[in-house]
């Protein structure tokens, strides 16, 4: 209870990195410079004020209910995300190119132990920040969350994009784990 | 003859169907065994297969239906099929000798069992050498609950090694010479060129190491001269699976060859490796990968130009290769690589580590090392495979200095930094260093990169999505020494032939852990019928589940099985020449629940 407060004030949102060393998230780009979520691209953080709807979006091994959505442009949205799968999953909106970009990021996570199968290891976590200058962030965009556990994303979408929403977790994504934003008028 | 037998098998087979509806979900499958033609384009032959064809077909099962397969025998000499990593009693295991007496020529045979299971497998004779010759067919297990991967079509990728003489005669070529089949003997010329490049005194001593061990840097492939076939289509042949852009494929790749290991890539695009020997992995997304006799790897694709794409799979030997389509109409094709340069087995494989020998005496410091992409390495010392100061490049470009490679060899472990910090479960098989794979001897030539420089798939990064037994600790180990004697073709476990050893006797409830410790210059796909084979890569509970584990030369592997399955199995090397000679062993498992445990023939011996 405790550590999955901890984990939803930490990490509650994505992880991502400040790769001092590498630059690699720098160069990565299409990341969305400053990592995307003040983009009016792919939408902004929503005010809870202006929420129209709520969607809830379960993640089981390794995909999405439900698999697409269909969202108004312009609305601002809040999702309950709960993981009712075994493993860590992620749900994540942005373009397919940033999806793509932030991939290797998180496959490092699981080279670096951090992302375990079924949980997220703080102690790897802080070894890796300690010993490599990999850095973590909160991304209002995207959750990532342990089996079980639920987070919220309160999103406003954009007037044009072509967005999904993505798991990252290395090979979650490769077999299948997105769906489409379908914005519509 | 054929033909009438298949009517009357699949009228039975209605009838049959019908009387047992109303019950459990219940299939009737009729396989029957024939004398059939074998057409590689480069040679003709006549071979063994099932329903009057080579690969047999694709037998497709529910998980939770109970099978019937009436199997008739169509030839003049006595036949069996097994059923490869399907778990299930041990007298419908298929395996002449241990679950039965196998099927007489004229002979039905009924096999009924429950399918527990889901995943990509594959049958075959477990007779003389039937399995060579073509008598072998796919399994194509659905699963109860959803697939944890979305795909749109499928297509299983059977690969072969046909051969133009047959299995017996084969067998006595190597007994009379072991190294008949092998065309890449190292010549005088390579000698002259060896003693240059090394020095006189390291080529001779060399040399002599190699003759101590019997056996040659190129003998990565006792058998060569074969056609390797995809679903029985030779590169020319081209056999073609169809696809729209954009659709995800799932690749069912079984190797069904009796002698050969297979490098497979798909040029331009990536796979991930969704399912090994039947059990579904984590994903993980790869440029390459390699897979060993009798192993299944599922694979998920997505591509998304209109153009073909080879599947491209060469031989570990690089001595041949077969190519098959993925294409957006018939009559397709795409570019086909060229084979990459042979490996040369190394010292490291010859398993000096095991005779204690420093390999700094190998005298190669100063000398150059030939990684597997064709790079050199300069003065590298293997004694301890250090590199002081030198400079480790990471996947994203980024340097590590003074990295200790020997630490390397310890799957799962920590990994320590220079700055003292440590790193968990780091996969160093991402680092793209031919030293990086700790189920490869360090400084082995057998270690593969992948041809574009990417990912090559390792066993270290297998993890299972679904632990089938809680880890625990194993309650006895056993090892298994894989030894032979290259020059006479013999081969065996802990010294002993099949003929003359003692079964392995398991008792129901244990947890063994066997190490097999691989003394011999070839690699050894070990098998283990009925009970399934936990491949220690030191992730405890997602140690991925199999049925075949490779053991590359010089190297000691670890497997655990939990004792589950009472009754007496077969447990050898998938290598066809190999299990004939002699690495073969029985193994009983006795004891188990009441009604559980097997009534075992009273003469178990022999």
């Amino acid at each position: 209870m405790s550590s999955s407060r901890i984990l939803g004030a930490v990490l509650g949102a994505s992880l991502s990195f400040a790769l001092l060393t590498s630059g690699l998230a720098l160069a990565a780009g299409s990341h969305g410079g400053g990592h995307g979520m003040h983009d009016m691209k792919i939408g902004k953080p929503g005010d809870p004020a202006k929420v129209s709807r709520t969607i809830e979006i379960t993640m089981y091994d390794n995909y999405y209910e439900p698999e697409s959505l269909d969202i108004k442009e312009g609305e601002t949205i809040r999702f309950v995300v709960r993981n009712a799968g075994e493993f860590v999953h992620e749900f994540n909106i942005a373009t397919a190119a940033m999806h793509e970009a932030h991939r290797p990021e998180m496959m490092m996570m699981m080279e670096h132990g951090v992302l375990e199968p079924d949980r997220i290891n703080l102690e790897a976590a802080k070894a890796m920040q300690a010993s490599m200058g990999h850095g973590m962030h909160n991304e209002a965009n995207s959750v990532l969350l342990e089996p079980g556990k639920s987070g919220e994303i309160v999103w406003t979408f954009p007037k044009h994009a072509d967005l999904e929403f993505a798991c990252n977790v290395p090979g979650h994504y490769e077999t299948g784990m997105h769906g489409k934003v379908k914005l519509s008028h | 003859m054929t033909i009438g037998l298949l009517r009357r098998a699949s009228l039975l087979g209605a009838g049959l169907a019908a009387a047992l509806s109303g019950a459990a979900a219940a299939g009737e499958y009729n396989l029957t065994v024939d004398r059939v033609p074998v057409d590689t384009g480069t040679f003709t032959r006549i071979g063994i297969g099932y329903n009057g064809a080579t690969p047999g077909p694709v037998l497709r099962f529910k998980e939770g239906e109970d099978v019937t397969i009436n199997v008739t025998n169509n030839l003049s000499e006595p036949t069996s099929i097994h059923w490869h990593g399907l778990i299930l009693p041990f007298e419908q295991d298929g395996v002449p000798g241990i679950s039965y007496d196998g099927i007489a020529p004229g002979e039905t045979f009924t096999y009924r069992f429950p399918i527990t299971q889901s995943g990509t497998y594959w049958f075959h004779s477990h007779s003389g050498f039937q399995e060579p010759d073509g008598a072998y067919g796919a399994i194509v297990i659905e699963p109860k609950k959803r697939e944890p991967f979305r795909y749109d079509r499928e297509y299983v990728v059977q690969l072969t090694d046909a051969h133009p003489h047959s299995g017996d005669r084969i067998m006595r070529n190597l007994k009379m010479m072991p190294d008949y089949y092998n065309r890449q003997q190292r010549t005088l010329f390579d000698f002259l060129k060896d003693s240059k490049e090394m020095g006189l005194d390291a080529a001779l001593s060399e040399r002599g190491a190699w003759g101590d061990m019997r056996m040659m840097p190129t003998d990565i492939e006792d058998l060569q001269g074969f056609t390797p076939l995809i679903n029985g289509k030779s590169s020319a042949q081209n056999w073609t699976g169809l696809f729209t852009p954009g659709e995800r494929v799932r690749l069912r790749f079984i190797n069904s060859s009796a002698m050969t290991y297979f490098d497979i890539r798909i040029p331009g695009l990536k796979m991930t490796v969704v399912q090994a020997d039947g059990n579904n992995v984590l994903p993980v997304p790869v440029d390459e990968f390699r897979i060993a006799v009798a192993e299944t790897y599922d694979v998920l694709i997505q591509p998304t130009e209109d153009k073909a794409y080879s599947v491209f799979a060469e031989s570990m030997g690089r001595t041949s290769s077969v190519r098959g389509t993925l294409a957006t109409a018939e009559g397709m094709k795409g570019d086909v690589p060229d084979l990459r340069k042979p490996p040369l087995l190394t010292m490291a494989d010859m398993g000096m580590a095991h005779e204690g020998m420093d390999h700094g005496s190998m005298n190669m410091s100063g000398s150059t090392h030939t990684m597997p992409d064709g790079s050199t390495m300069k003065g590298m010392d293997h004694s301890t495979m250090n590199m002081p100061g030198g400079t480790h490049t990471m996947p994203d470009g980024s340097t590590m200095k003074g990295m200790d490679h020997s630490t390397m060899n310890m799957p799962g472990g920590t990994h320590a930094m220079p700055d003292g910090s440590t790193m968990k479960g780091m996969d160093h098989s991402t680092m793209n260093m031919g030293s990086s794979d700790p189920f490869y001897a360090p400084g082995s030539g057998l270690m593969p990169a992948a041809a574009n420089g990417g990912k090559f798939l390792s066993y270290n990064d297998l993890r299972t999505q679904k632990p089938l037994y809680p880890h625990r600790e194993a309650t006895r180990e056993i090892e298994l020494r894989l030894t032979g004697n290259m020059e006479r073709y013999m081969w065996s476990i802990n010294g002993i032939k099949y003929a003359d050893a003692e079964p392995i006797r398991l008792q129901y409830g244990e947890r063994v852990r066997f190490k097999f410790v691989n003394e011999t210059m070839m690699t050894h796909p070990m098998h283990l019928h009925g009970m399934w084979s936990i491949l220690d890569t030191g992730k405890g509970k997602w140690n991925p589940i199999k049925h075949v584990v490779s053991v590359a030369p010089g190297t000691t592997v670890f497997m655990e099985t939990e004792v589950d399955a009472p009754g007496q199995w077969a447990f050898h090397c998938h290598l066809s020449y190999h299990a004939d000679s002699g690495m073969f062993r029985k193994v009983i498992v006795e004891g188990g629940p009441e009604g559980k445990a097997a009534a075992l023939p009273v003469k178990t011996e022999g």
